[in-house]
């Protein structure tokens, strides 16, 4: 046997921390809470969408052969948790992470049937995926869905896109995230196949997993904001004549909800490189990264809230909002039990190698 | 950010060839202990690992190391790991304290013993009455001229009954003043009036009350000034939380003890999926197969991946309380031999999931509670103090 030793470092370039600067400045100022409220029931706001594209985000993490500015899952992963501290009401994880896709079918030499992907990359046309289209077949919630107007899914081992004219109505839902039932049965539905077989395959595969990483870093700010919130409320609000922080209950607490944003960014960003430099490494990190970030902002975004007390369950109170928020980007992709599944398949792999290894252990 | 595989100098390549026949030509696994991490390193191994600056290989060459860089460090853990060999020394964290506080006599006919390997030391820090509140401490040391006059009980004093000096937290004023009346020692245990008797803690480790009875020693043993015990003892303790580390990119990040506490998770994931590999479900089919089996070790998997991801300070609250969970979880998931001993009919693996249920909980308590870390943590988040 020889040793294999991995690095473990997270920090960021100098270039990453000024887009990370850029984003935090542009979606505090651009996407305020009052913004994102208006913006509801179906969580998509136009002026913060073409605020958006003057910005040149919509080709963040798009190759540049492809047309975009040559970032990768790293950068969306950054981009991602801006999203996510804001609750930011513009689809951008899921076309990013559409037009990645876009570009990797077109290396594959995919026929895209007369698509303006210009018009995509532009973010003039808005375009998602369907994350669990290889496990749910027919109809299926789609993230982003009442907004786009174009839809890559997988079916019968091949992929295919499905379009429509006009977005399909909404699904209503208790983050007021634009997810739509779409199906390619459906009558306003062309349905068109880009390309089959082992290629489709291998492709699908890393879009599944990069959209989970997307998700997850959604998922990652949406965690920061309501940790940031809960701490300052504690350090504010007082009972029995002492702010409530001093109570362990509720420190603790705060603690918590600090390992799990820590944990869940570190995997998020983890999953990222390793999801885009080798993806034959570790299949299941992505799943990971979700799975945790899902588990991670249910149980955090709950203690937040219950920290505010009775004004935590209030319509009114902004953390509630972000304990809505947590379902529009966990549980479209299939929630934990997909990812769950995912990462048993690594038990497999491990169960192989340790087979292999000396039978008197 | 970097997370590619390290490819290896031939430099280092040597150095992994040179560790793997020390460990194999004198330490012989024993695949029933799945936590090392209160054992020592076996002595063979350690004197090898001395003569070649390995011990505290990160020390410069001329004080004993090998002047090894954060690489070198995590492929000897590596191999170390691969072998379940414990790899405790001598407390290393002592030789900054002692070159930094150690008076001239302890630098001379102390410190290089211990960067040898052949002298050992314990720690002496918590008492009967006082563990999280390490500043409470009652052991008494009072001076006489030249010499100091130490009366008191040390409590949990692991390795105490097989070390050659205690690095001893005495109070030398008015106990009210805590933190402003403590003093550092570093008392020889063969000594008279020392005396360690032997505490049994689950998983079958031992660990000691260690008595000190009149026991006379000279002020060359003093480490530090008087009265400044606490920030002498503070600086190893913030090695052991994993405070300060600074990282090249190499190491884990989640600390000393929660990578300690990570390796023997894995450990147990292995054992858990050799369990599940070698026995059938009544239908016939192999328990990987079965759905709750997945689950089960599909969410310690993903608990593994959390621990190896908990930054710093969180790593040894995370990795502990995820290590007592999986391990409830694992030995309900394979029950009935979830509860036997390694080596009774039936258990095989089964004795390593039993084995850390046993040791589980101890590493949400040594080196600090669970809730002394959460403590911490929240005043690093600007709470105020609870008390
Ligand atoms: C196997 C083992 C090996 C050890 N080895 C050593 C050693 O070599 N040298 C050494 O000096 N010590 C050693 N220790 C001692 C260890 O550091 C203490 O056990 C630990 O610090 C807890 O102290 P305690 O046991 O006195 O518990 P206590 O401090 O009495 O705590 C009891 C309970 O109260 C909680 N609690 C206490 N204070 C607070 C607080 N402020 N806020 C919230 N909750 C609180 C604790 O978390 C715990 O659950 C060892 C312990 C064990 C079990």
């Amino acid at each position: 046997m020889s040793l294999t030793l991995r690095r473990n470092d997270y920090s960021l370039t100098d270039e990453q921390g000024q887009l990370v600067d850029m984003l935090r400045d542009l979606f505090t100022e651009q996407s305020p809470i009052g913004l994102v409220r208006a913006a509801e029931p179906l969580g998509f706001d136009e002026t913060l969408w073409n605020t958006v594209k003057e910005n040149g985000l919509i080709t963040i993490s798009v190759p540049e052969n492809a047309g975009g500015d040559g970032g990768g899952l790293v950068e969306l992963v950054l981009a991602g948790i801006e999203i996510g501290r804001t609750a930011a009401p513009v689809p951008l994880l899921d076309q990013v992470v559409a037009l990645r896709a876009f570009a990797a079918l077109s290396a594959a030499g995919a026929d895209l049937a007369g698509f303006d992907l210009d018009a995509a990359l532009a973010g003039d046309v808005i375009v998602s995926v369907a994350p669990i289209s290889t496990w749910e077949l027919g109809a299926q919630l789609i993230p982003s869905g009442a907004v786009a107007k174009a839809v890559l899914a997988f079916k019968d081992d091949s992929i295919i896109l499905m379009t429509r004219q006009t977005p399909a109505p909404q699904a209503q839902n208790e983050g007021c995230a634009p997810v739509a039932w779409w199906s390619p049965a459906d009558a306003d539905v062309t349905t068109t196949t880009v390309l089959a077989g082992g290629q489709a395959q291998a492709i699908w595969e890393l879009v599944q997993r990069e959209w989970r990483i997307a998700a997850a870093s959604s998922l990652v700010g949406l965690l920061a904001i309501s940790s940031e919130m809960a701490r300052e409320y504690a350090l504010d609000r007082k009972a029995f004549g002492v702010t409530i922080a001093k109570f362990q209950a509720i420190s603790h607490q705060l603690a918590d909800i600090h390992m799990d944003v820590v944990t869940a960014r570190n995997m998020t960003l983890k999953a990222a490189w390793l999801t885009e430099n080798e993806p034959k490494y570790r299949p299941e990190l992505a799943s990971m990264a979700m799975a945790h970030a899902t588990r991670a902002a249910l149980r955090s975004t709950t203690k937040a809230a219950h920290v505010y007390g009775g004004m935590g369950i209030t319509l009114e109170a902004d953390i509630s909002l972000f304990y809505r928020k947590v379902t529009s980007w966990s549980l479209v992709g299939g929630g934990m039990r997909r990812d769950l599944e995912d990462i048993a398949r690594a038990i497999d792999t491990r169960a192989a190698e340790l087979q292999l290894q000396s039978s008197n252990r | 950010m970097d997370f590619s595989q390290v490819v290896f100098t031939p430099e280092q390549l040597a150095l992994e060839s040179e560790i793997r026949s020390i460990i194999e030509a004198n330490w012989t696994p024993n695949y029933s202990h799945i936590a090392v991490d209160h054992d020592r390193m076996p002595v063979e191994v350690r004197m090898e690992f001395a003569k070649r600056g390995l011990l505290h290989p990160d020390l410069p060459k001329d004080q004993g190391g090998a002047g090894l860089g954060e690489l070198e460090l995590e492929m000897i853990a590596g191999i170390a790991d691969e072998y379940w060999m414990p790899t405790n020394v001598s407390n290393s964290m002592l030789i900054p304290t002692l070159e930094k506080h150690g008076s001239d006599w302890l630098k001379e006919n102390v410190l290089p013993g211990i960067r040898r390997g052949e002298i050992t030391t314990c720690l002496g820090y918590s008492e009967p009455d006082n563990g999280s509140d390490v500043a409470a401490a009652t052991t008494k040391a009072v001076q006489d001229g030249d010499t100091w006059v130490i009366n008191g009980q040390k409590m949990w004093t692991t390795w105490g009954n097989e070390s050659d000096y205690v690095f001893l937290l005495a109070r030398t004023g008015p106990v009210e003043e805590k933190h402003r009346t403590l003093t550092m020692f570093l008392v020889p245990m063969d000594v008279p009036g020392v005396e360690a008797t032997p505490v049994w803690i689950l998983g079958g480790g031992r660990t000691n009350v260690t008595f000190y009875t009149d026991v006379t020693i000279s002020d060359q043993y003093r480490v530090g000034p008087i009265n400044e015990g606490w920030s002498v003892m503070s600086e190893p303790l913030a090695t052991e939380h994993g405070a300060g580390v600074e990282t090249q990119g190499v190491a884990p990040v989640n600390g000393t003890m929660g990578q300690t506490f990570s390796r023997v998770f894995e450990k147990f994931v292995d054992a858990s999926i050799k369990w599940a590999a070698s026995r059938k479900t009544p239908d016939g089919k192999s328990r990987l197969e079965d759905p709750i089996t997945r689950l089960a070790i599909a969410e310690a998997m993903l608990d593994l991946e959390m621990c190896w991801n908990a930054e710093g300070e969180l790593g040894k609250p995370m990795s502990a309380e995820a290590l007592s969970r999986n391990a409830d979880r694992m030995a309900d998931i394979a029950a009935p031999e979830g509860l036997l001993d390694f080596g009774v009919d039936g258990s095989i693996y089964a004795g390593n999931i039993s084995s850390e249920r046993q040791h589980a909980p101890g590493t949400s308590v040594y080196g600090g509670t669970t809730e002394i870390y959460r403590n911490n943590l929240a005043r690093r988040l600007g709470l105020p103090r609870p008390y």
